[in-house]
């Protein structure tokens, strides 16, 4: 057989059942929530996958329906994801929320991504199955049939054909979080999934290869550790090791100890679990970590920061980390995943640009003290287009910032049932990313959100760049603080709000604002000290910018006198 | 492992993670007034986890605000 698979049902029927060269068998690692060792050989997952999509039909599923998954134990939900593919139903996966506590919030969320989906079924566990359950109380929700994965999936399954599959059927919606909006389901069909993955994992990828051993973290709702570790890697056969979130946030080193007993190659995480793992790590761990294996370590997800993964490298090169392993990557749900890598097996690329040019929306390099540094997040791939205009969606030169564009197969079509949103954001086959960008030498450096930027006396500013100095203060922790504009008098003004101490609250402010005011040369409006835990945040943990300003604005955001 | 032990454990755990200096942290301290927020509380359980090599499900966290809360739960899944 030559060639990828062209849909996810088509990979899993294909997957060899064949050993490695040392008589193992090839499947999926889990490390379940209750830190057993759980492994499932390729063979096993399909045959799971097919009695799970017979039991799911039981339920009056037709081809085409969504499941709605909501599995805080990833075994559970990648078993679920596949029996529901392998029936021809479109899986809804979404976020299990950080506690198992039923707040109106997040069942306002869960009810409104159960109806935009028309979900008739939703999949949990038996440990999340009480809040869930509680969507029944409500009218919208209240005939929907509640399944629990580890309960209601034993037994005999019914006799089942499955229908065929094609390239053109939808694959799962990915419901995009992060803004003050309702979430909107990104519409992915197989041809898409197949198109990035192929694309991200094959040559001008990863270039993955029969011995490669991905691990993971991520959380299975979200495009990274979904396509990025379970679907892609199912469609080329690349083994994976997969551990909770929630015992990541616990353990973080244990990602590393769990690289240096499987030899994984292939690991992605955001920018600041780098961070984390370079502060955490004592001298006495690096002698128990060997990251030899490890070809590809992926940054992406979130503003990437040279210092970050810099530091990081410098501190693993004990443990036999490659810098050249870094690997920075953009992407969005729109597009799959991926939209553009940085090129596999070299060093990073950082341009150090002045940052007063910035503001202007220039990247013009400097080697000045005071340089911004960007990182290459490297090249779209073949196939695939990409471009960086301005506000008249014209495009712009080198060097330019304007917002990011992409074309091509890993496109999606728009979102589910929603004209009014694809309309803003899918034009003319090109999909708007909302990210500001720019290019030198061909590779794109990413810079922000169009939506977030700060426009004070004329000069742009990247709340990132303002946040990112803020966090660096003593008192402040990184992720929980926020910097937005708000319209003051006719004029932008700028607003810093930050987590802290109410005994810290007077000496924050001051700080804030003083390194501000170097730093920018811009004077906060004002600035917010508020209680821990007080800033919304996205269920990946980071401090919502648009959310915040929402609350400040309507004062609802509680802060330290 | 005693009480004492105990509470000499969380204050040694939480000056690593918090990078502050814990070292009189009292029984009746709420954690969140240590700058400590919801993600490191639960890096603060995984550390306490890992070196008395117990489990500690992520529900029975919910409405955990105070050291002595925290302690005690740690103390019951010991015994």
């Amino acid at each position: 057989m030559t060639g990828y698979p062209t849909t996810l049902v088509e990979a899993l029927d294909r997957l060899p059942g064949s050993a490695n060269a040392d008589g193992s068998l090839r499947g999926f690692r889990f490390l379940t929530t209750d830190r057993e060792d759980r492994f499932y050989t390729y063979a096993d997952l399909r045959a799971e996958a097919h009695r799970r999509a017979a039991i799911l039909a039981s339920h009056g599923l037709s081809k085409g329906d969504t499941v709605a998954l909501v599995c805080p134990e990833n075994h559970e939900f990648v078993l679920t994801f596949l029996g529901a593919s392998v029936g021809g139903f479109v899986p809804v996966p979404i976020f299990p929320g950080a506690t198992f506590k039923a707040s109106d919030h997040y069942l306002d969320t869960l009810e409104h991504i159960v109806v935009a989906a028309r979900s008739k079924v939703i999949v949990c566990i038996t440990k999340n199955l009480e809040v869930i359950e509680k969507l029944k109380e409500r009218a919208a929700t209240k005939d929907l049939i509640v399944l629990a994965a580890d309960r209601d999936f034993a037994g005999d399954a019914p006799a089942f054909t499955a229908p065929t599959v094609t390239p053109d059927d939808l694959c799962f919606l990915q419901f995009t979080s992060g803004s003050t909006n309702k979430p909107k389901g990104v519409a992915i069909k197989h041809r898409n999934l197949v198109a990035n993955t192929t694309a991200f994992l094959g040559p001008d990828g990863l270039a993955r290869t029969r011995e490669d051993v991905g691990v993971s973290w991520l959380p299975l709702f979200h495009d990274m550790g979904l396509i990025g570790f379970v679907l892609g890697t199912l469609i080329v056969d690349l083994p994976v090791v997969l551990f909770q979130t929630s015992t990541f946030v616990r353990m973080p080193r244990l990602w590393l100890e769990l690289i240096t007993k499987h030899k994984g190659t292939i690991t992605y995480a955001p920018n600041f679990a780098f961070d984390l793992l370079t502060k955490r790590v004592t001298e006495k761990d690096l002698a128990t970590l060997d990251l030899s294996s490890l070809r590809v370590a992926g940054c992406g997800a979130e503003p990437i920061r040279a210092r970050t993964l810099t530091d990081f490298a410098a501190k693993f090169a004990k443990c036999g980390f490659d810098s050249k392993a870094l690997l920075p990557s953009y992407g969005m749900a729109e597009s799959c995943l991926a939209i553009t890598f940085h090129q596999r097996g070299t060093e990073m690329i950082v341009d150090k640009v002045d940052a007063a040019e910035m503001r202007k929306g220039k990247a013009v390099p400097s080697d000045a003290a005071d340089a911004l540094e960007l990182v290459s997040c490297g090249v779209p791939f073949p196939g695939h287009e990409l471009a960086i205009v301005d506000e008249h969606g014209n495009a712009v030169g080198e060097r330019v910032v304007g917002q990011i564009l992409s074309k091509g197969p890993s496109v999606n079509e728009g979102y589910f049932e929603n004209a009014e949103a694809t309309a803003e954001s899918f034009k003319d086959g090109w999909l708007y990313s909302g990210d500001l960008g720019y290019r030198a030498d061909g590779n794109v450096f990413v810079c922000g959100r169009v939506k977030d930027l700060i426009i004070v006396n004329g000069a742009n500013h990247y709340p990132q760049d303002i946040e990112w100095v803020v966090g660096d203060l003593e008192g402040v922790r990184r992720g929980n603080v926020v910097a937005f504009s708000v319209m003051k008098d006719g004029l932008e003004a700028l607003v810093i709000a930050a987590e802290g101490n109410s005994g810290d609250a007077a000496r924050l402010k001051t700080d804030i604002a003083r390194v501000v005011s170097e730093t920018f040369g811009l004077t906060p409006a004002h600035v917010a000290i508020c209680p821990v835990g007080a800033l919304p945040k996205t269920s990946s943990g980071k401090a919502q910018r648009r959310k915040s300003k929402a609350m400040w604005e309507s004062k609802e955001l509680e802060e330290h006198p | 492992m005693t009480r004492q032990d105990l509470i000499g454990l969380f204050r040694k755990m939480a000056t690593e993670i918090a990078e502050k200096d814990f070292s009189h942290v009292g029984e009746e301290q709420k954690i969140a007034e240590l700058g400590i927020d919801s993600l490191g509380m639960l890096e603060l359980v995984g550390a306490m986890e890992r070196e008395l090599e117990v489990q500690i499900p992520d529900e029975q966290l919910v409405g955990i605000q105070t050291v002595k809360q925290l302690l005690d739960l740690v103390e019951k899944r010991v015994q």
